[in-house]
């Protein structure tokens, strides 16, 4: 899954530029996606877990171009919805 | 009075219970809330460690997981020591785990995510931009709204985001 490739501050600072429109700035912009399929093996409460799960961490950048960095767990059918809704996203945008 | 404790029906009721207190953290469910519902005639002192010792056995089948033929071995095993169970009780605990299994081990696996989940999604697509600085803009955006928080708890965080150009 490949999401816009990295921009360096300046750049994203231009190109948040064209979106003056942007309602609140509580909108930011995507630079970077990177995720790791990790396995829990094992826990205080359950020795035996195997408990598969997607981490993923999102840079984003606010109307300043300040880069910020949020992170989340998914397990793995969540992430296949996840999935899901990028897939149909992509298709969408093809048509508009 | 060890009869009581022997008897099985009971046993499904205190069974459920060590397992809402154990692994879904309900709060409430105390030893004594548990003899006065299902074993009312039994003394304190007897209660005590006969739950002690049901709860034992719970928290090993979760803990390690047990496949079916893991859980007869082990309550074979516990039907032959001293002090151990009768077959009639290994029976409901089996008949037990079976049903509960998955939702037991969900809760385990909540309980280790330590981390922020994603607990909504929703997007749109716009079309044309415009700008002061360009006539118009032709790529399309997309726009996510995430939910990111810790599972238990209200919304943490809720963060609009938007890129273009996404390709799969």
């Amino acid at each position: 899954m490949l999401v816009s490739g990295f921009r360096s501050r300046t750049v994203v600072r231009k190109e948040l530029e064209w979106f003056p429109c942007v309602p609140p700035s509580s909108v930011k912009m995507l630079i970077d996606f990177q995720w790791k399929l990790g396995m829990a093996v094992s826990s205080d409460s359950c020795r035996s877990l195997k408990y598969p799960y997607v981490a993923v961490m999102l840079k984003v950048a606010d109307h300043s171009g300040q880069v910020k960095n949020k992170s989340f767990e998914m397990t793995i059918p969540q992430f296949q919805n996840f999935y899901r809704q990028f897939k149909e996203i992509a298709a969408i945008i093809e048509t508009v | 009075m060890a009869g009581e404790l022997e008897s099985c029906k009971p046993l499904s009721g205190l069974l459920s219970g060590l397992a809402q207190d154990a692994f879904y953290g309900h709060p409430g469910i105390t030893e004594e809330l548990l003899r006065s519902q299902l074993y009312p005639d039994v003394p304190i002192e007897e209660f005590r460690p006969f739950q002690a010792k049901m709860r034992g056995i719970l928290k090993s089948i979760a803990s390690a997981d047990m496949d079916f033929n893991q859980l007869e071995a082990f309550l074979t095993a516990q039907t032959k020591k001293q002090g151990g169970i009768t077959s009639d009780q290994a029976a409901v605990i089996s008949k037990f785990w079976k049903s509960h299994k998955t939702k037991i081990r969900e809760s385990l696996m909540n309980q280790s995510r330590w981390d922020s989940g994603l607990r909504g999604l929703s997007w749109r697509v716009d079309g044309k931009s415009q700008s002061r600085h360009s006539a118009e803009i032709h790529t399309p955006v997309a726009i996510m709204e995430l939910e990111i928080g810790k599972s238990g708890q209200g919304i943490l965080r809720q963060d609009t985001i938007h890129g273009n150009n996404m390709e799969l």
